[in-house]
């Protein structure tokens, strides 16, 4: 029997199978109009749970997909009576009742972040290493509260601010997670992934920032109010008149130019966010260096397109044969509603093969994937404390994770 | 119970409960990993697979160190949990504690699957139990969209008694600026309303004599609050609270009162039948069914505005052909001519094309005049409005002067 290396992080998981159970459960969702979607969500976890193997023990998921089903229940009851609340004051009560569905909406989006952090706290008592389950603690709305301010500046600042509300909701996050009585905390840098991706955020947003600039001064602003106070009411005809197609152009190539970059610079992003994610993880004197290497994470990615590409083919070549085929069955009955809807239901199963497909396919080639490399390229330090932490916690309800289902943004 | 020393290569027999149980001859045995659930310690352990249940033994290997019985967990109780492959991950069911036994083993695997039938070797109980669960939520899904399609609209009709009318009465304001904002798209202001300008109020005089014969007719949950609009499409329409708008190109395509008093009938019908608050209903309804209970996955949002789209519509025809009827009846109680209302819908929409019929918020147009007709009436039938009345009613709208119209057209 060889001793496992304290500090190895390996990944077990086989594609083949992960495949398997992707597709399978891509299926019966579509089958069962997402209902399924609780006991998939299980599967899902429990395979990649248990083929993270760190020191030679693996993960283990311990969640239910009855457990999944319950929390969505309880939520619906929190949810539908709130969302009927606010329609309703909107409705019936005029400027206040306005008011008051302004709050509402803050509420849901308090709400949202309740859930996602209840959820978390869901996941992570299900999560049992060595006999051992991790925990989080913390007050979720004290978690809500802390996160809405950091949301806003960081889409104030078109994103300027993300590294540093990144960082900061990691370390309350992290703060508040124990593995046992192993105490977590997060040491990534804000200003370090600030310094990372601001090319990125230059080459992706600078284009977009310098047209405005450009086309600020390119038109001629005392002719173009000189010409809305006249009435006339068609301003780009006005701009196009005042700055010629220049202004078109410009807006068109920077927006393209964007586009572009944000495209190809995706991977280099997703890249930098996991190995600092990764790295800043601690659990008491445990510390994580994570070696993922971009032209790895850009192999994966490279790879999604070719699996993505032929598969839109194929899908697009089978549904026009469906097509054919349909239009050819019921031709001689096209004015009766049973064959409008069957035509509709064929367009419609085709869109969300082609869309749940593509999911699926990203979910396997480029998330597993990413799962696989960011596991086996990181390295423990201080690994040996990980076999001597007393249990401690109890497992959480899952209303945070229905919660985060019924607002719809949860990642069940 | 154990500390949390980690050494557990070389356990301390003092530290466990020994009990010198004799081992039991020629029960299986073999190596395994031991977590005790208090602490993170990985303990090698060798595993007996006895009569009643499992042996946990301290020490590496069989016969080598002190066999200290560590714990002992009866077939009952063992739980299969979560694992890679090859590998046989066992817990205690029922248990607070973690406790984690992790076999490699397998032979050892497999004589431990074979004594405890709760491990489901091979997976036939899972199995069984997960085409369940996916027949299950198959049934609910198809459960769930019979309900949408016969029980929202059912459901609405016995909830309707309990809204107050007051809220329906709230509701039609609140509804009413933006309708009359969406109607007005000439953007008219005060000259979108007909009937109030010096050559009008004989015809308004005259279709308040209309509205009053039908509604002493009816039986209506709120008073009538009818207006005729300077609109070119022939159309007419009721809001929740009793208010009804009529369309000047309606009055114009009208050549009897009774046509007119027809379409009338049917959007009192809609007044009587409260559905303006039947339609919030089944939206919320629809919305709570497909929104928050099916179609929650990728690609799932098509399918839930394809399916509200259409039940939209199914229960929209519904709420038309119901409305029709009560046209036909009330036109009957008022003395008037039931069948006119098919006469003016043959003159308006009999040729036009209709589009898919899935999408259809009427029912088709030669259905609704054949079951119009398919009435019959007892009796003769009078106008609803003597002759001076009815010319003066089809000039309810004035023609409105050139400067007003001409300025109107530009803002």
């Amino acid at each position: 029997m060889i001793a496992p290396t304290a500090g190895a992080v390996t990944f077990l998981g086989r594609e083949a199978a992960y495949w398997r159970l992707r597709i399978k459960g891509a299926g019966l969702l579509m089958l069962t109009l997402g209902i399924y979607r609780f006991w998939f969500a299980t599967d899902v976890r429990r395979y990649l749970w248990s083929s993270t193997e760190i020191g030679g023990e693996t993960l283990e998921y311990t969640g239910l997909a009855t457990e999944l089903l319950g929390g969505f229940l309880l939520a619906i009851a929190i949810v539908g009576p709130l969302y009927t609340t606010i329609a309703l004051a909107a409705l019936a009560l005029g400027t206040t009742g306005m008011a008051i569905a302004g709050i509402g909406v803050l509420v849901l989006v308090l709400l949202s972040q309740f859930a996602l952090y209840r959820a978390r706290r869901y996941r992570l008592t299900r999560t049992v290493f060595r006999g051992v389950r991790f925990d989080q603690h913390g007050s979720a709305w004290r978690y809500a509260i802390y996160a809405l301010p950091w949301w806003m500046l960081a889409i104030a600042t078109l994103g300027l601010a993300y590294p540093w509300a990144q960082a900061s909701l990691q370390r309350f996050k992290m703060h508040h997670t124990s593995y046992g009585d192993l105490q977590g905390s997060f040491a990534g840098s804000g200003s370090a992934l600030f310094l990372r991706g601001l090319p990125i955020w230059l080459l992706v947003v600078g284009p977009i920032i310098f047209a405005f600039v450009a086309l600020g001064r390119m038109v001629d602003w005392n002719a173009l109010n000189g010409m809305m106070a006249d009435d006339e009411n068609n301003p780009l005809a006005l701009l196009a008149g005042s700055a010629g197609i220049n202004v078109f152009f410009l807006a068109a190539a920077a927006l393209g130019a964007s586009v572009i970059a944000a495209v190809l610079l995706y991977p280099l992003f997703a890249g930098i966010m996991l190995r600092w994610w990764i790295s800043g993880l601690r659990f008491g004197t445990v510390t994580v260096q994570s070696h993922l290497s971009t032209a790895q994470v850009y192999r994966i990615y490279l790879r999604f397109v070719l699996f993505v590409l032929p598969f839109l083919l194929v899908v697009a070549g089978a549904g026009a044969v469906c097509a054919i085929l349909s239009s050819a069955l019921v031709g001689s009955s096209r004015d009766s509603m049973a064959a409008e809807f069957f035509a509709g239901a064929i367009t419609l199963a085709i869109y969300v093969v082609i869309v749940l497909g593509a999911s699926t396919i990203y979910q396997v080639v480029v998330t597993f994937a990413m799962w696989r490399h960011g596991a086996q390229s990181a390295e423990l330090f201080g690994a040996d404390a990980l076999g001597c932490v007393r249990a401690s916690g109890a497992p959480d309800s899952a209303l945070g994770e229905g919660l985060a289902d019924a607002l719809g943004v949860g990642g069940i | 119970m154990r500390s949390a020393s980690g050494a557990s290569d070389a356990p301390d027999p003092a530290m466990t409960s020994t009990t010198n149980t004799p081992l039991e001859a020629g029960a299986p045995r073999g190596a395994a990993v031991y977590f005790d659930g208090t602490s993170s310690a990985r303990n090698d352990v060798v595993v007996e697979a006895g009569a009643s249940g499992l042996r946990i033994l301290a020490g590496r290997r069989a016969g080598q160190g002190g066999d200290h019985v560590l714990d002992e967990w009866s077939y009952g109780e063992l739980q299969r949990m979560s694992a890679p492959e090859g590998v046989l991950r066992l817990g205690r069911r029922g248990e607070t504690l973690l406790a984690r036994l992790e076999i490699r083993d397998p032979a050892l695997a497999a004589a431990i699957e074979d004594r405890a039938e709760t491990l489901d070797r091979g997976g036939a109980a899972e199995r069984r139990l997960r085409r369940k669960v996916v027949g299950l939520s198959f049934a609910a899904a198809a459960s769930l969209i019979v309900t949408a399609v016969f029980g929202l609209p059912a459901l609405a009709s016995r909830i309707i008694p309990f809204v107050p009318l007051a809220v329906e009465h709230k509701l039609g304001d609140a509804i009413d600026k933006n309708v009359h904002a969406a109607l007005d798209s000439r953007h008219l202001g005060a000259g979108f309303a007909c009937g109030s300008a010096p050559g009008e109020t004989a015809g308004r005089a005259a279709l308040d004599t209309l509205v009053a014969k039908l509604e002493a007719a009816a039986d209506l949950p709120f008073p009538l609050r009818v207006e005729v609009v300077r609109r070119a499409e022939p159309n007419a329409m009721a809001l929740p609270g009793g208010r009804i708008y009529v369309d000047d190109g309606l009055i114009a395509k009208a050549q009897t009162p009774d046509e007119l008093a027809g379409v009338l009938a049917h959007e009192i019908g809609h007044v009587a039948h409260r559905d303006g608050t039947r339609t919030v209903l089944q939206t919320a309804g629809l919305s709570f069914l497909f929104g928050m209970m099916l179609g929650d996955f990728v690609g799932g949002g098509a399918v839930v505005i394809a399916a509200r789209t259409v039940l939209k519509s199914s229960y929209s025809r519904r709420v038309e052909a119901a409305a029709d009827a009560y046209s036909v009846d009330l036109m009957e109680k008022a003395g008037g001519d039931p069948h006119a209302l098919g006469a003016i819908l043959k003159r308006i929409v009999a040729d036009k094309d209709q589009g898919m019929k899935l999408l259809l918020d009427h029912p088709e147009t030669k259905d609704r005049i054949a079951a119009i007709e398919a009435v019959a009436v007892a009796g003769t039938p009078m106008p609803l409005l003597d002759a001076a009345d009815w010319s003066a009613l089809k000039q309810i709208c004035a023609p409105l002067p050139v400067n007003a119209t001409g300025n109107a057209a530009v803002h």
